[in-house]
Order: structure tokens, then sequence, then C-alpha cells
């Protein structure tokens, strides 16, 4: 039970994962090398949820048990790892018998990653900067990198989006928008 | 004849100006709170609550019953014209209405979106008015080992849900069930795979993992399939609004979801996002053409939405009757009541029928007026879709960022949803549907507090000794087998 308590947090979780994502990194290795290398994403979506099954039931053995006639907490959770085991590998015996299609091809992977990125740095920016500023860097910088140069379009419906989340969120239904860190060092 | 002589006693009180304008403005107020992704039908009762303060107690509850009604055909709007559901219920419509959309054909979606929450919203009212006082006595007759199958017959559905995919949408219910066991446990109060963070001590939140999983994968999807060229969400010529005729192609869809989401609406705990999911499931089951679900079948948008609103006057029935609020915004509503000296159950009826009678006739009335405003608005929403891409996709992003923050007021929400997002794009890219994930996050909780109370009170044996349990876990195995083998008889076919 030591072990389970040393796995659930902290450093103990942080080498726990990165055991799990070099175990991971070995089994892509591995199918690249193989004749099954066109299904590599239909193998390796199955593993990735093996493993985040397996996580959870090395933490699940360290919950108490149930009395007779109760049923402890690590039941129900169990049942539905065991779920994901079964499907799992139902799903790559069906790569391995060939039934499964090949891995879908990427579509413009460059425009959706790099989309991510802002959404997740707008989030970021959010807890400094403030909503409001964030929102501006975020829609009009957004527009502006799909192309869009209509200037009028974008500075009136970025301002209009900040005057309803203003008067809908903030002042009718009291969201207290972050109104960011440094803002509030600067302006107390 | 008391109940009759009562309601138009109800009708009549409505003549003023006062209930009609409160009628007016709660349709309104439900169908931009159910509109918007981050408020729920709850949220937008709740935030009305302190407005009635003022008003009679009939006023406040017409007002509210209003908004009530319109918040779940609002969340449909979102969700058929930019795949972002408004309402975890309006998940479900947009299976097909979002493709309807793709197509060129959102007026189809939002019509057949309006027609069947208007029908279904009546429906489940008259059911209500007729017999509120005996069903509820059933509903609140019913074990945990019942309200257990109840989970599990719902959880079958993803069997039909995930067509030849099967195999992919069970491991995503079963992820969705198993993020549903984060948290604090229920019973125990253990905590289970928090990884020793305190945010996780509730669990994650719905919402912003249905906005993450449907609005935001699809934002991302969109952005990978992206051209840097002109182009919107769906072109079209004009609107295409159904005519007389397909609506009633859909009569006996839209009767049958509504009764079904009128008697699931009544169980307490199970609500419009399990209606409408069981509908759908249902719907797709008696079709002519089950492969045409998901793809964009007016069938499937009319299951889910008459489902979804005839729950409202399903979850009305213990809240009224029995005084047991079964839902969130029930809860909120038997709140508001009380604020008022107003203590719903059965004695309710026969010390106030004018409030209750008046409240039955609002309902009725307020689904006509979410008829004719929600036909005004549909010129109006129709028109989101041809906002080009490249103005609409950030515009989703901020929408859908704003609303999984107010839900909690929690920036771990937003990362949460983001999570989902990026979660969901690679997962749907591979053939893994979104909607068992939600199916598994909504019916999680039900299914087990409900095994582990029901194993408490009798032991294992208790889910195959009494009837209505074995009844619907036999429905729940067919639920899943006939699908699976007419997939199978499909493929070798």
């Amino acid at each position: 039970m030591e072990v389970v308590k040393f796995l659930e947090k902290g450093p103990g979780l942080a080498l726990f994962l990165g055991f799990m994502v070099a175990v991971l990194g070995v089994v892509i290795f591995l199918i690249r090398r193989s004749s099954k290398k066109e299904y590599t994403a239909r193998i390796v979506f199955p593993v990735i949820f093996m493993e985040i099954a397996f996580v959870f039931l090395i933490i699940l053995m360290g919950f108490k048990k149930g009395s007779a006639n109760t049923v402890g907490p690590a039941v129900v959770p169990l049942l539905w790892i065991i779920g994901i085991f079964a499907f799992s590998i139902i799903l790559i015996v069906k790569v391995l018998l060939g039934h499964e299609e090949k891995d879908p091809e990427w579509g413009n992977i460059r425009v959706a990653v790099t989309y991510i990125i802002f959404t997740v740095l707008y989030l970021i920016i959010m807890q400094y900067l403030g909503y409001y500023i964030a929102t501006v860097l975020f829609l009009i910088g957004g527009m502006y990198y799909l192309t869009y140069r209509n200037w009028k379009v974008m500075i009136s419906l970025t301002a209009g989006w900040l005057v309803f989340s203003y008067l809908a969120f903030y002042k009718l239904l009291y969201v207290p928008l972050p109104q960011g860190k440094l803002i509030s060092w600067i302006f107390g | 004849m008391d109940l009759l002589s009562n309601l138009v006693t109800g009708f009549g009180y409505l003549a003023g100006v006062q209930p009609a304008v409160a009628i007016v403005v709660g349709v309104i107020l439900g169908i931009l709170a159910g509109a918007m992704p981050g408020l729920s039908p709850s949220m937008g009762v709740a935030l009305l609550v302190p407005f009635t303060y003022k008003l009679s107690p009939q006023i406040s509850l017409i007002l509210l019953g209003s908004i009530y009604i319109a918040a779940n055909y609002g969340g449909s709007i979102t969700a058929v014209t930019i795949n972002t559901p408004g309402t975890p219920s309006a998940v479900v419509t947009s299976f097909d209405g979002y493709p309807l959309t793709k197509m060129g054909k959102p007026g189809v979606g939002l019509g057949t979106s309006l027609i069947a929450s208007t029908v279904g919203g009546i429906i489940g009212t008259i059911i209500l008015i007729f017999f509120s006082v005996p069903l509820a006595r059933l509903a609140v007759k019913l074990h945990p080992a019942e309200y257990f199958a109840l989970a599990i017959f719902g959880l079958a559905t993803v069997a039909s849900l995930g067509g030849k995919n099967w195999a992919k949408a069970f491991i995503a219910a079963m992820l969705g069930l198993l993020i549903n066991t984060i948290g604090i446990d229920p019973i125990s109060g253990v905590q289970r795979f928090t990884f020793g963070n305190y945010k996780l001590f509730d669990g994650f939140a719905l919402v912003p993992a249905l906005i993450g999983l449907f609005a935001l994968s699809e934002v991302f999807s969109r952005m990978e399939e992206y051209k840097l060229e002109k182009g919107v969400v769906a072109k079209f010529e004009k609107a295409n609004w159904p005519k007389f005729m397909d609506y009633w192609k859909l009569k006996f869809t839209i009767l049958r979801s509504s009764i079904l989401g009128t008697l699931i609406g009544i169980f307490p705990g199970a609500g419009a996002t399990i209606a409408a999911f069981l509908s759908y499931d249902v719907a797709k089951k008696s079709s002519k053409h089950p492969e045409t679900f998901g793809k964009g079948n007016p069938e499937g948008v009319a299951a889910a939405e008459a489902a979804n609103s005839s729950s409202v006057g399903g979850a009305l029935v213990p809240l009224l009757a029995l005084g047991i609020p079964g839902s969130a915004t029930t809860a909120v509503l038997i709140g508001a009541l009380m604020i008022h000296d107003v203590n719903p159950g059965p004695l309710l009826f026969v010390e106030r029928p004018d409030i209750v009678y008046s409240l039955f006739a609002a309902l009725l009335v307020a689904n006509a007026v979410m008829l004719v405003l929600g036909l005004w608005g549909s010129k109006l929403w129709i028109k989101v879709t041809i906002i080009p891409k490249k103005v609409l996709l950030p515009s989703i992003l901020a929408i859908s960022i704003i609303g999984s923050f107010a839900v909690h007021y929690s920036i771990f929400d937003v990362a949460s949803c983001i999570g989902f997002g990026i979660a969901g794009w690679l997962l749907k890219k591979h053939g893994y549907p979104a909607a068992p994930i939600v199916l598994g996050m909504v019916l999680g909780k039900l299914a087990e507090t409900n095994f582990r109370r029901a194993v408490l009170m009798g032991g294992y044996s208790v889910f195959i000794t009494r009837p209505v349990s074995i009844i619907l876990l036999l429905l729940a195995v067919a639920s899943f087998a006939v699908p699976l083998m007419q997939n199978r008889k499909n493929s070798s076919e």
C-alpha cells in the first residue's frame, strides 16, 4: 500500500506517468517497424486507454474494501477498468485480424495545433492581463491568423463581444471574470 | 370535472397583462439562457429568482416555468447551427442537427427542433396535468435497483450510437464512466483518483466537458480541414424550412419521444439528457432508415428535442405532487416557491389550486409563445451559419471559454474544457464518438450510487428479484444485442 500511496501523487505520480509514456514510446517504435505501421494510431489509442486504466487500477488498490453486503469505493471503477481493458483488446485484435481500416490522413495539422496553442496562451494571458485584454488579443489575433482582414468587422465583433461579456456575465450574472494578476498589481 | 374547471380558471388568470408579460419575458430569457453554452436551464431559472421577490407566487412561477420550458429548446439552436450544444440534453440534438446544417439544410434542423420542442412540451404538460399525482406516487416507490437498471438501460444505447464502431463507442462510454468516478466517493467519502489535487474533489464538471467534447473538438477539426480560403459553415441558397408534410411524417417519432421523455423526466435524477439519449435510440431502432441517423436525419432531431422538452412536464410531476425536486432546475423552483411561502406537495392541489392550475395553463401558453418567437427568431439564428469560418471559429472558442468559466468561475474548468476539446478532436478523428463519453458521465453517478444502495438494501440478488428491475435489465440486454446483431448481419451481407 505504501507503494500505491507513493505512486498516486507528486514525484511518484510523475515517475509512474513517465514510465507509461516510455512504454507507449516503445510500442510506437515497434509498430512503426512492423508490417502494421499504417495502423499505428489504431493500435496506439487502445494502448493509451489500457495505460490510463492501468494507472487507475494501481491507485484503486489503495482504496478501502467494503464490508459484507456493502459495495466498496473500488468496485464500480474496477468494473469500468475491466471494460476498458476488454474493449481495447477487442480493438487491437480487430486490427491484427485486418478488420480495421488504415489510419486516417492528417489534414492541415499546423493550423489546428497553432490554434490549440493560441487557446492555451489565451488562458494563460487571461490570468495575468485579465479577461478583456486577453480576449481582444485572442479574437483579433485569431481572425488575423486565419487571414481575415476586414478590420471593421474584427474590431466591432471584438468590441461587441466584450460589451456583451461585461453586461451579461459580469454585471447581470455576477461572474467574476478574471481581472489579471498583472493588472491588479499595477492598478491595485 | 374539478380538474377541467380549475384549468379553465387557470387560463382565465392568464388573461391579465402581468402573466402575459411574464410568459413572453420568460420564454425570451429561457431561449437565450439555453442557447448560451455554460448557462443551464437551472442557472437561467436561478438567476431570475431574486427578481421574483416582489412578484406574486403565481407570476413568479409562471415566469420561472416559462424560462424552464424555453431553455430546453434554446439549447438546440447552437447545437444545430454551430455544433455547440447550449444545454447537456442538446448534445443529442447535435447528432443530426449539425450534419443537416453541414448539408446546407439548417432550416430543416431548426424547424424540426422547434416543432418537436413545442409539441413535446405540450404533451409533457398534458401528462403533467392529468396524471401528476398517480405518476409521482409510482416514481417514488421505485427501488434503487430499478434506478440502476434504468441507468444500465440508458448505457445500452451506446451499442446503437456506435454503429459499426461499437467497440470504440463502448470504450468511450467506459472512459466517461471512469471519469465520473473521479472525486470524493458520494457514499464512503473516500478520495478517488484525485491525484492529491483538491480541484478534482468534485470531479470534472459536466458542462465544460461537453463544451470541450463537442464545440472545441469541432473547431479543432475544422481548423485541421482548414484551407486559407473563404468558407462558411454551410452553403445554401435559401433556408429550406420544412413543409407541413415534413413535420407530419415525424408525428409518431415526436409522440413516442414526448411520452418517453415525460416518463423519464418523472424519475428523480434522470432528467432531460437521459430522456434525449433514450428517445434517440428508440427512434433509431424503429426507423426505416437507421443508417441515416447521425448523418442528418430529421427524425433524430425530433426525437431528441421532443424528449428533452417533454421531460420538463415530467420533472414537475414529483415537484408539484410530492414536493420532491427531481432535477437541479426543479430544486431551484422549489426554493422559489418556498420564498413565497408556498409548499409543494399533495396539499398544494387542495390549498392553492390557483397556483397549480395557472402554472399548468402558463406552460401550455409558453409553448405556443415559444413556437411564435422561435419561428421569428429562426430566420435570425440561421444567419449564424453564413458567418465566414474565419470569424466564426475564433468566436466559438471565445464563447466556449467564457461558458466553461461561468459554471464554477474556475480556470481549472476552462483548462479541462480545452483538454476535453483536444481529446475529443483526436478521438473523433480516429472514429471514437464523443457522445458515449457524455452519456457515461451523465449516467455514471446514477448507476453507481443506486447499485451500491441496492446491494446495501437487498444484496446482489435484488436486481433479479424485483420485476421492474429485471424487465429494464432485459430491455438493456436486448438494446445492447440487437444493434450488434444487425451490424453483424449487415457486414456479412
